[in-house]
């Protein structure tokens, strides 16, 4: 199986972000940027399907220079390859154009290569927009298939059959390749890289791809304007209760409910 | 606001086993907002496979149903389901087209977004109209930032929360038209070959009044069944953070957070849970919030009401046995 892995890197989502206080202006100031989590499923995801049915993994991603660490990451881990998709046109773009502009570098890929991709692996979501849209919509853009919230993943015949998770359990669905599928939380976690594989990810070279070798990639104006950024109203702490017995704790919690009439 | 020609408003329903999925329904309620707006009607739209029991409960909160049965819209087969939806907004030409933030509602706007150039907002919790603004609220970083947005392309596009809004005032029974859209066999990509039911019990956690959840310092599952207890005393319903479900204490429809549900009831109370954004921003809506933690400086007590420093085999067995005599006096 031929994959592509679209990575995209994210402010850390284990630090709480909040605003500069007094401005619209989110403080990423002493936040790291990390791999997106769904991204680093569906990196174990794809890593774990080229194990089992042979082939390659080609990871790609938008942005700054500074995403070469994402792809870098890969490397380490399961990828075979890695291209950086950057340019100062694209840095505006929202999903609809970054999934053009991937579309596009994908199809530039293939050009090269003379074959296409079978399956193209995202996460579900980014979870610092956390709207979904990304996938879904680079399957249109390159007209195949979409599985989303993928759990697993096997070889058909025809193609590829993926467990998605729904509400009560999951689906069963199976695809003609090429096909996109965006990953959810499988049961197991992501593999860390181990030195001996960090040091050859290092040496791998990453070519950069622009808007100059990409046809037809565009960021195009964005659908979406955001008019105001603003924190929800906080949450007041209320007691801390610490008695002398946890039992004393409580049983003094439990009059405090009461007395808030909640039991 | 230049509607452009456009007047109405088409609200997807999703179905789930024969039935109108809640925020579907809930989505009606702001349809009817921008309604008021463009001077149209609420149309909300059903498709499946067998649409009967659905579109009974949409016909009474919307003006117009459109009921679209064919077994290729059967759950799962969602390239029949865009390509129907799509052929439905061609026919209706909304001004706006709403659903809810369900993985499918999901799926079906970013879809319809691409095939028509249109952006989208996603998991919408507050609509606002100020004069001619309409501005949609979107939780960003796991809910501690805001943003409203205004969307810049027509119809307008948007997914709403569960629990969100409220579904409209019920009136009387609405026109149901019934439409036909074949689907070319080329639409057909994927194919769902199996469906299969995990999770017996139906976990009601979004309308819980009482939710007692369990983390990972409950420490095994058979520690777990103190929180079941807990819960089944103050007729509540068992929430977990996502580590409880991960080492199959409990199965994963408990789970509450951004992965999981998105939950406000009267009382809360949080077992053995640090309180990671992930989790805090699927109940900081609570009414009343209760930790327990033997971390004193554990995130979560920022959010509580009472916090209970100490362990939760100790505290849980004091509580119930507390609760129980309050209930006998
Ligand atoms: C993309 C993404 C999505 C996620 N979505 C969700 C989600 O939807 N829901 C969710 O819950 N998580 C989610 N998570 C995981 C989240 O980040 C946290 O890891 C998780 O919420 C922590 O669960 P916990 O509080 O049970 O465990 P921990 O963080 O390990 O906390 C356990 C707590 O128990 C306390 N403790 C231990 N022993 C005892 C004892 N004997 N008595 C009292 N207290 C004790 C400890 O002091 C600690 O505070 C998500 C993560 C990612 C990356």
């Amino acid at each position: 199986m031929d994959i592509l892995l679209c990575l995209k890197q994210v402010p850390d989502d284990s630090v709480e972000i909040y605003l500069k206080p007094g401005t619209e202006e989110v403080d990423l100031d002493n936040v790291t940027n990390v791999v997106n989590a769904f991204d680093t499923y569906a990196l174990e995801m794809a890593t774990r399907f080229k194990e089992a049915v042979g082939g390659e993994i080609t990871a790609v991603s938008v942005g700054p220079e500074e995403a070469r660490n994402a792809i870098k990451n890969s490397l380490a881990v399961g990828a075979d390859k890695g291209y950086l998709i950057s340019d100062p046109a694209f840095e505006n773009a929202d999903t609809l154009g970054r999934s053009e502009i991937i579309a596009a570098a994908i199809k530039q890929l293939e050009d090269e290569r003379g074959k296409p991709f079978d399956v193209i692996f995202c996460g579900r979501e980014a979870t610092d927009r956390a709207t979904g849209q990304f996938g879904p919509q680079l399957a249109e853009t390159l007209g195949t298939g979409i599985i989303c919230d993928l759990v697993d993943i096997e070889q058909t015949d025809e193609g590829i059959r993926g467990k998605q998770e729904t509400e009560e359990g999951y689906h069963l669905v199976e695809s003609v390749t090429p096909c996109v599928v965006t990953v959810n939380k499988p049961p197991y976690d992501p593999r860390y890289p181990t030195i001996k594989s960090k040091m050859a990810a290092r040496k791998m070279k990453i070519p950069v791809l622009s808007a100059a070798e990409l046809e037809g990639a565009e960021a195009g104006e964005p659908n979406v304007e955001i008019i105001k950024v603003y924190e929800p109203a906080k949450r007041e702490a209320g007691i801390k209760i610490q008695e002398e017995t946890v039992e004393d704790s409580a049983v003094k919690a439990v009059e405090m409910m009461a007395e808030a009439k909640v039991l | 606001m230049n509607w452009d020609n456009r007047e109405d408003v088409l609200v997807f329903v999703e179905q789930k086993e024969g039935g109108a999925v809640k925020v579907g329904l809930e989505a009606l309620g702001p349809a009817q907002v921008l309604a008021g707006l463009t001077g149209g009607k609420v149309i909300g739209l059903v498709m499946g496979e067998d649409n009967a029991a659905a579109v009974d409960k949409v016909s009474v909160l919307c003006d117009e149903v459109i009921s679209v049965e064919d077994e290729n819209f059967k759950d799962g087969n969602n390239d029949a389901l865009t390509y129907g939806l799509e052929k439905i907004v061609e026919k209706v030409n909304p001004a706006a087209i709403l659903a809810g933030n369900t993985p499918l509602g999901r799926e079906l706007t970013a879809r319809l977004g691409k095939r028509l150039g249109l952006g989208s907002a996603q998991d919408v919790i507050d609509l606002k109209t100020e004069g001619d603004q309409i501005l949609w609220t979107v939780p960003v970083y796991g809910g501690t930032v805001l943003n409203d947005i205004e969307l810049k392309t027509l119809p307008l596009m948007a997914t709403v929360r569960s629990g969100a809004f409220s579904k409209p005032e019920e009136k009387q029974k609405a026109e149901i038209v019934t439409e036909t859209v074949e689907v070319p066999e080329e639409e057909i990509r994927s194919k769902v070959v199996d469906s299969v039911k995990e999770i017996s019990e139906a976990v009601n956690l979004e309308e819980a009044k009482v939710i007692v959840t369990g983390g990972r310092g409950m420490g095994s599952k058979e520690n777990y069944h103190l929180v079941e207890e807990l819960a089944d005393l103050l007729g509540g319903v068992v929430g977990a953070t996502r580590p409880a479900i991960e080492d199959e204490w409990v199965s994963r429809d408990h789970q509450v957070g951004q992965s999981g549900k998105i939950v406000s009831p009267a009382l809360y109370i949080a077992c053995g849970v640090s309180g990671a954004t992930q989790h805090v921003t699927g109940m900081t809506n609570s009414g009343y919030i209760v930790a327990i933690n033997k971390d004193e400086d554990a995130p979560i007590f920022d959010v509580a009401d009472v916090g209970i420093v100490g362990d939760v085999m100790k505290v849980i067995p004091v509580m119930i046995e507390e609760i129980k005599k309050r209930k006998e006096e």
